[in-house]
């Protein structure tokens, strides 16, 4: 069987400069995310793949075709924009009920669709109000529930937390997770946080710079040698010494001391070292890797 | 659906099995959601408003001549020779409305999802900018279309109840009724298109109607200039408008040329090909100076000012970029 997303030796050139160049991803199903910073070639990978543009060169396919050419290969496919996309005017339902119509199905299946799911992103009984009316929240949940109406087999995601806040980004991350878990649904998500992508994917391709610099199971991006943040009032410097002396190589940032954690026995060192130094502990927690410290890890970054 | 039942047995998420009709059925949403746009159906009632004045506007002159019709003979007495104005004349009467109307409505079907970014939800659905713009242009036609005909068959039902001899009038003019078909496409496909491609090339609704009825508004009194009066040659006529029937165009302030100038008025060129149609002598001096070309002139210049914007608004959606 065919992967549902596939690009070999895809570049896009946009006058003189090049988004993609020559990469080649695959992805099956799950919830894989598209990691990079603004600029890395994100949207354009994901415009790809919808058919919304041409390849310069090399190809992308949905299961098997190339929706560039034929317009069927979108049928199963949805998309949430990172922009703005939505008519001010219309209610929810009437909008998604349209949409679900316009990807085929017909108009007696496509109300009840649409409320099922706008119920699903959590939109009862608002969905009779014009869209013009809603909180940037509910709109991110209208522009997710048209991607879904017409039931896909898969749904790429362009930023779906940007410009939400805290509690309404986990909120839309814990949706995603459901519709990649319960619902079945395959998901891209595209994202310049790794907090989003590692919070809710089982795999992760990281753009940058219109290159793949690395892929691989979210796992891969978070056992690999993990940061452990000290927090303490006082005696920093005693502290960094007294790790050196047990063999622990510790940096000052700021006013955290920062150890590169390699093995478990380590806390029994760090312990005696706090004591040693007379150091008062506040905190003591492991740092997740940023994006920043892929990209720095990164033989191009 | 009852909200209630779906908080107390949350059913999880089902996958829809249903059929999936694909392009058609696609293209029957676009059309079908462009005249409910251009309706204001499902948009609240101040959306309504404007198309509901324009209907009744059009309707109006139809119900008023059909009324004329059927009192003629009580007054003036059964055989009179009295010029009632017929079929021919009903779409010069209510051009100007359609003209307007075209000018105001149609913008909306294309300026707002381009405004919005709806557009780009619509191009990633198994449809392409052809079927999208030709789902538009077909809807907004088929409502330019709807007006024209609702006038004149209310015009023909008045005149058959109103003839003496409703049979007979049957008989005899039932050509009308493929002759007013006829014009009113003509009509209709001349004031769709060009207002939807001047909307293809902005995002803000006011700009498309105020450039389109600056087109026609424009080009009337330039066209009248050109083809009014010579006043050095012509004391007594000092305006064209108060020309009589029959008494024959005064001389033209550009001679020869002012047949060709009369072409300039945009509002009248689908009413010469109605004038063909019909076969009428028109009253204005404008229609009557270019009714002295020959048939395919303005026929061609019809054909170009309607082909022409459709393939402006067709090439323009097709290099739309995301």
């Amino acid at each position: 069987m065919s992967p549902l997303l596939e690009a070999k030796g895809l570049t896009k050139r946009y006058g003189h400069t090049l988004a993609l160049e020559n990469i080649d991803i695959r992805v099956d199903e799950g919830i894989t995310g598209l990691l990079g910073p603004n600029g890395a070639g994100k949207s354009t990978a994901i415009k790809l793949f919808l058919g919304l543009l041409r390849p310069t060169a090399g190809s992308a396919e949905v299961m098997g075709q190339r929706p560039y050419e034929s317009v069927e290969a979108r049928g199963r496919l949805g998309y949430m924009p990172e922009h703005d996309c939505l008519p001010g005017a219309i209610t929810a339902s009437d909008f998604l009920a349209h949409m679900a119509q316009l990807s085929g199905i017909p108009p007696r299946h496509a109300r009840t669709r649409a409320a099922d799911v706008l119920r699903h992103v959590g939109l009862a009984e608002e969905r009779y109000r014009a869209i013009g009316q809603y909180s940037t929240g509910m709109k991110q949940r209208v522009k997710l529930a048209q991607s879904l109406v017409h039931d896909p087999a898969m749904v790429l995601l362009d930023e779906p937390t940007s410009g939400l806040d805290p509690g309404g980004r986990e909120e839309m991350l814990e949706l995603i997770r459901r519709i990649g878990r319960e619902f079945g649904i395959s998901i891209l998500l595209s994202s310049h946080l790794m907090g989003d992508v590692e919070s809710t994917c089982d795999r992760i391709i990281v753009l940058d710079g219109g290159h793949v610099i690395e892929e691989g199971p979210v796992s891969q991006f978070t056992q690999e040698t993990e940061t452990l943040v000290i927090d303490v009032d006082n005696n920093r410097d005693e502290l960094v010494a007294a790790l050196a002396t047990r063999g622990i190589q510790a940096k000052l940032e700021g006013l955290l001391v920062v150890v590169e954690q390699e093995n478990e026995e380590q806390f029994d060192a760090i312990r005696d070292a706090l004591v040693e130094a007379n150091a008062r502990l506040r905190r003591m927690a492991p740092r997740r890797h940023q994006l920043t410290d892929i990209f720095r890890r990164s033989p191009d970054g | 659906m009852a909200e209630p039942r779906g908080e107390v047995f949350d059913l999880g998420y089902r996958h829809y099995d249903g059929p999936r009709e694909g392009r058609m059925r696609a293209r029957k949403a676009l059309w079908a959601n462009g005249v409910r746009t251009a309706l204001g159906l499902g948009r609240g009632s101040r959306a309504k408003v404007l198309p509901v004045l324009f209907f009744v506007a059009a309707i109006i002159p139809a119900v008023v001549l059909a009324l004329v019709a059927s009192q003629v003979d009580e007054v003036v007495g059964p055989g009179a020779q009295v010029d009632i104005p017929s079929h021919g004349d009903y779409y010069q009467i209510i051009s100007i409305i359609l003209l307007l109307f075209s000018a105001i409505i149609a913008p909306e079907l294309l300026c707002p999802d381009r405004r919005e970014g709806v557009i780009y939800l619509y191009l990633v659905r198994p449809l392409t900018t052809t079927d999208y713009v030709a789902g538009r242009w077909l809807a907004f036609l088929s409502i330019t279309l709807a007006i024209a005909y609702s006038g004149q068959v209310i015009l023909f039902i008045g005149f058959v109840l109103a003839a003496a001899e409703p049979f007979d009038y049957l008989r005899d003019n039932w050509l009308d009724v493929p002759r007013f078909l006829a014009a009113g496409l003509v009509v209709a496909l001349f004031t769709t298109t060009i207002p939807l491609a001047v909307s293809a090339f902005t995002t803000r609704r006011a700009y498309a109607t105020a450039f389109v009825i600056g087109l026609y508004f424009i080009s009337f009194p330039a066209a009248g200039i050109l083809t009014g009066c010579d006043e050095e040659t012509d004391q007594r006529r000092p305006a064209p408008q108060v020309e009589e029937l029959g008494s024959g165009p005064c001389e033209p302030i550009t001679g020869d040329a002012a047949k060709w100038f009369g072409l300039i008025d945009l509002g009248k060129v689908p009413i010469h090909i109605n004038d063909l149609i019909f076969n009428e002598k028109s009253e204005s001096t404008v229609a009557r100076l270019v009714q002295e070309l020959p048939n395919g002139v303005p026929i061609g210049w019809y054909l170009f000012l309607t082909a022409g914007p459709g393939v402006v608004l067709w090439w323009q959606y097709r290099k739309i970029s995301v």
